[in-house]
């Protein structure tokens, strides 16, 4: 469906057994769909939350690294003796050190990189490595390294990459293997069929994560025990990979990561720090802690490509769509990752004749991660803005058109049914809850200020499954532990867990400990990313709880001479559905009493076979254009969202806000900006220049619009993901928006002055 | 990582003065510049000389002439919401109030403003450029879409400061001190073209620092303004901006001082939008004129072509607003 390597997971993934019994849905509930604040929102805002940021140990040293300056070089020598003689520094690593030529950028069992690698390929490559009793220090040992380089030709920008003169990247050519392509139908008889057709072609600008708490993390040994604290949106993986890079048996690598300070898809991959980090630490035989400053967050730690678009979509003029046609480039750095988009163009809409093309590049620029829905939102510009362009021709409503031609099953192979599809009522109570007929009616002109509206439909195509173990205790005094393996990467995991277990076994939530993130003490869980540790989790917190409930009935029914299903559980008391006389406190118990707690396994269930899952959404927005200064103000968005069953409606609604503050950034003002005909370096690598939107560029009015159907065939929460879907159809919404405004569409984003300034100029010149 | 050096906090001028002689001493008012530049490597410091004890360079007051005088470490946001400079320094007031972000607003000084570095990303960056020492410009032939399209010469920044182009409107004089004397430089003066010199920003000796700044009594008539256009609506430096400071009599414009920011390496006067206006009641076809005579010599480079035409629309809207 989308690449399925974009969540590549470091490391085996072991298999989970089946609940037993089966647990079926909830049918009304108390705690889960309500308003929960963070169950560590005190930790969170009053600093005590310990991030692996914080980490502070006895006699921890601090690492730095040294990175090539230069976008493509060859390295010809480096000299650390100064270095290695500064006051404080305690190691210095690089190729030539003892255990650290190590292969990295694994891709398919083939490896594209060295954790330092002498051909340095993009500006940032690691080149050395140093640990020292100060920041400072450290720092200074840096600097002191002396390294000659060979500075060699260079090529940034994807469409140069092909070119026949343009510098090798890696061998075998810049082409990132074969382009990618999806087919369906007979693409020539469907535009031959159509009475419109529109093409254009689109782009979008490479993003960054940016999260806020810089990538790193501190390494410390015990003899041959290795302890990690890192920033990450998994620690099994990062496990597995210390593991495999130190010889380990996988039981002596301990990853905790209780905190994590945003990651967007950037941290779900092991990073060369923490290893560099773990080899100056055995090293120095003291612990080390390894930071990177803000600028390695912007050049070095991933990103979300710039793709090019070209789109073409034919349609009968009843609206009814025969042809789509998609082409995508796109270039995902110097290491083999891909930089494809093209799955919603495929999908999203009935088509019966449709040809997609993705076409990925090397260039000498770093390497991509997954971001928030890797590819999904760049297609959504292109895909979403061209739909509206053809609605236009049509003379239809841009909604009315797309629900004429809505997805009813995943058009592949034979066709394949959704386990549930509210994509339409996205549209249709989003629209609704927005007021979108009355706004397209409302006046456009405000002296020279423009105001237009706009929507886009979107999936999401990842839906989550096994595995995953949860573990809960029930404690006789009526508290409970819940043990979880996830990453809470500040989404709110750890409370609608709670939320779970509060549910099912009427535990009330601030009773509740969660442990999670920790591979020593916590059960195995995929790293969260992917918009699945909701669908994926859940069930199992579920189960774990229902474990729990079913021995404590059974427990109760001995005692009250009863069967287990005469008995309920009910804000901790035990009581006959048929003899209320018959009941039990939770501290009458005896035989939990005589133990002390419950304890109670869950797993996940497998997905349902022959259907697929996809969580749907429908965004709307509307802006006011300064047709003077190419200025966008973004008024209002409405989300309406179909991720199944909401969990938590204060941390549902905040994902939504979220995604729609990133998708604002992606669209209106967020641009990785290289010095592309001199250095090829990157010079917005801070948050001054690199422009993240900030309250006052998201709108004054935010809706979240759930539309809060569980999806009960796929899990027995009923849910689907939620964080990606929130900003998939963000920018492509206020393009449509500001083509409402302009009537024309901008086609590069982000829409920054000079780009709607271009498209009024153009208008003004064609008038 | 910022360098290591000595903080020395006088309680006096003449104390802080002494300091200045000290290999390459530093004035920290607010810091929000001094610590983004010694940790970029903009320049390093040995010792630096903090104003925040000298209760003589503090405070907003009015002048015996009727006028205003900012200490020169009155804080941006204090600036924005004094009630005397909202009342009759209008393009200050305006100016002042979308500096940075609220943040940067409460601790960022008015001298502090004036002198700050340029934020050309070649320059903040890891490029040796013709205005740290090197042999280039790197904008020139480069990411040159924020840079200026007046007064490039040999160095192509745009000066980043909201708070000199509406000074300067105002026809604010700094008040600057050395060891041995002080002067007077008017705000307009204040900033050094490349022409003059691409490797200094202002005509500030190494031992001098602002004292104050002195705003003449608002004329009769006075209706001044400040808008700037960003990427982002917050903590964003100008695209292009513009200070106005016309005199009407009556319904005509008497006399009018017009400076643009994100234009020019200095605050930079539009005497062709002045001339076309005075006069005038700005109706639309002088403002049609006035818009033509903003970009009037421009030079743009090859990727801020755009700021033609923003700077045409910013000031007929800006025209338009103060007409009405």
């Amino acid at each position: 469906m989308s690449d399925e390597h974009a969540y590549h997971i470091d490391g085996a993934v072991p298999e989970t057994p089946e609940n037993d019994p089966d647990s079926g849905a909830w049918r009304k509930t108390v705690v889960v769909g309500t308003r929960q604040p963070k169950i560590d929102a005190y930790e969170r805002v009053s600093g005590t939350a310990v991030y692996p940021h914080d980490v502070s140990l006895p006699d921890m040293l601090h690492g730095a690294i040294l990175r090539c300056p230069h976008a493509h070089a060859r390295i010809l020598s480096i000299d650390t003796t100064e270095a290695e003689k500064m006051p404080g520094v305690e190691a210095v690593i690089t190729s030539k050190s003892p255990g650290a030529d190590i292969p990295w950028y694994e891709r398919g069992g083939q490896f594209y990189g060295k954790l330092f690698d002498d051909h340095c390929r993009h500006e940032g490559e690691e080149v050395a490595a140093v640990a020292a009793e100060t920041p400072l220090q450290a720092v200074d040992a840096i600097r002191a390294i002396k390294v000659e380089y060979e500075v060699l030709p260079f090529v940034v920008d994807d469409d140069k990459a092909l070119l026949p003169d343009a510098p090798a990247v890696q061998e075998g050519g810049n082409m990132m293997g074969e382009p990618s392509v999806r087919e369906r139908g007979d693409l020539a008889a469907g535009f031959a069929a159509a009475d419109v057709i529109v093409e254009s072609t689109y782009s979008t600008s490479c993003q960054i994560h940016a999260p806020l708490e810089p990538h790193g993390s501190v390494a410390k040994w015990d003899g041959n025990k290795l302890t990690v604290w890192d920033t990450t949106q998994g620690v099994f993986g990062v496990q597995q990979t210390m593991a495999k890079v130190f010889g380990l048996p996988i039981s002596s690598v301990r990853v905790i990561g209780h905190y994590m300070g945003g990651g967007f898809g950037a941290k779900l991959e092991t990073g060369k720090y923490t290893v560099m980090a773990a080899i100056m630490s055995r090293m120095a035989a003291r612990p080390v802690k390894l930071f990177l400053p803000r600028e390695d967050c912007f050049t070095v730690t991933g990103n979300r490509p710039g793709n090019t678009m070209t789109v073409k979509i034919g349609a009968k003029s009843d609206g009814t769509l025969t042809a789509i046609d998609y082409h995508s480039h796109g270039s995902a750095g110097a290491y083999r990752y891909g930089a494809g988009t093209s799955a919603q163009a495929a999908y999203l809409y009935t088509c019966p004749n449709m040809r997609t093309e993705d076409v990925s590049v090397y260039t000498h620029t770093g390497k991509a991660r997954p971001m928030r829905a890797p590819g999904f939102p760049q297609c959504s510009w292109s895909l979403e803005q061209t739909m509206d362009e053809l609605a236009a021709k049509l003379g239809m409503d841009p909604v009315e058109f797309r629900l004429q031609n809505l997805l009813t099953e995943l058009q592949r192979g034979d066709g394949m049914p959704f386990t549930s599809n509210q994509l339409a009522a996205c549209l249709t109570e989003g629209a609704k809850a927005f007021g979108w007929e009355e706004a397209k009616k409302a006046e456009k002109q405000q002296g020279h200020l423009r105001r237009g509206v706009g929507a886009a439909a979107s999936f999401w195509a990842y839906p989550g499954g096994p595995p995953s173990t949860v573990v809960v205790k029930l404690f006789a005094d009526g508290s409970a532990n819940l043990n979880m393996g996830a990453s809470d990467i500040g989404t709110g995991t750890k409370t609608w867990a709670a939320m779970i277990v509060a549910e099912e076994l009427g535990v009330p939530v601030e009773k509740i400990l969660v442990e999670h993130a920790d591979t020593a003490t916590t059960q195995y869980a995929t790293a969260s990313g992917g918009s699945k540790t909701v669908p994926s989790d859940s069930p199992a917190v579920r189960a774990a709880a229902m474990d729990v409930k079913q021995q404590l009935l059974g427990f109760a029914a001995e005692q009250l001479e009863t069967t287990p299903g005469d008995l309920k559980l009910e804000n901790l008391e035990i009581v006959s559905r048929t003899d209320p006389e018959k009941n039990l406190a939770l501290g009458e118990v005896e035989r939990l009493n005589r133990r002390g707690l419950l304890m109670g396994t869950g797993y996940r269930d497998p997905n349902p076979e022959d259907k697929v899952t996809f969580p749907f959404a429908a965004q709307f927005c509307e802006v006011e254009v300064n047709t003077r200064t190419g200025e966008i103000r973004i008024l209002r968005f409405l989300g309406a969202h179909d991720s199944g069953r909401v969990l938590n409606r204060l941390t549902f609604d905040n994902q939504v806000f979220g995604g729609m503050a990133m998708g604002i950034g992606l669209g209106v003002t967020e641009e990785r900006v290289l010095d592309r005909s001199q250095t090829g370096k990157m010079v917005n690598a801070n948050f001054h220049d690199y422009k993240i939107p900030t309250i006052l560029d998201v709108a004054d009015t935010h809706v979240c619009h759930p539309i809060d159907q569980p999806d009960n065939e796929f899990n027995n929460t009923g849910t689907k993901g939620l964080g990606e879907p929130a900003t998939i159809p963000t920018a492509a919404a206020i393009g449509n928006a500001v083509a409402d405004a302009l009537g024309t569409h901008a086609v590069n984003a982000p829409l920054t002055p000079e780009k709607i300034l271009e498209v009024l100029r153009t208008q003004e010149m064609e008038a | 990582m910022l360098p290591k050096f000595s903080h020395v906090r006088p309680d006096s001028l003449r104390k802080a003065l002494s300091f200045l002689d000290e290999n390459e001493a530093r004035i920290h008012g607010g810091g929000t510049d001094l610590i983004g530049c010694l940790r970029d490597r903009i320049f390093t410091t040995e010792t630096v000389v903090s104003l925040s004890a000298i209760n003589e360079l503090r405070g907003i007051e009015p002048t015996a002439d009727g006028g205003l005088r900012l200490g020169a470490t009155a804080t941006i946001a204090e600036i924005a919401e004094n009630p005397t400079v909202v009342a009759g320094y209008g393009a200050l007031a305006d100016a002042a109030g979308v500096v940075a972000s609220p943040q940067l607003r409460n601790q960022g000084t008015i001298a502090g403003n004036l002198c700050q570095k340029p934020r050309c990303w070649y320059y903040r960056g890891d490029f040796n450029c013709l205005r740290k020492g090197g042999e280039i410009c790197y904008a020139y032939e480069g990411e040159n879409q924020q840079h200026c399209i007046f007064g490039g010469d040999t160095c192509f920044i745009v000066h980043p400061s909201d708070t000199a182009p509406a000074l300067a409107a105002h026809g604010a004089v700094c008040r600057v001190s050395s060891p041995s004397a002080s002067r007077s430089v008017a705000v307009e003066a204040l900033h050094v073209p490349p022409s003059v010199d691409p490797r200094r920003e202002t005509v500030l000796e190494d031992d001098e620092i602002i004292t104050e700044i002195l705003i003449p009594k608002p004329p009769a008539g006075l209706r001044a303004s400040y808008r700037k256009v960003r990427d982002r609506a917050s903590w964003d430096f100008a695209l292009a901006g513009v200070a106005l400071a016309l005199v009407f009599d009556g319904d005509t414009v008497a006399s009018a001082r017009v400076f643009l920011s994100g234009a020019a390496p200095v605050p930079w006067r539009a005497v062709g939008v002045e001339k076309a206006i005075i006069g005038t009641e700005l109706d639309n076809a002088t403002i049609d004129a006035a818009a033509l005579a903003t970009v009037d010599g421009a030079e743009p480079l090859a990727k801020n072509g755009y700021k033609i035409e923003l700077f045409k629309g910013l000031m007929t809207e800006q025209l338009e607003a103060i007409r009405s």
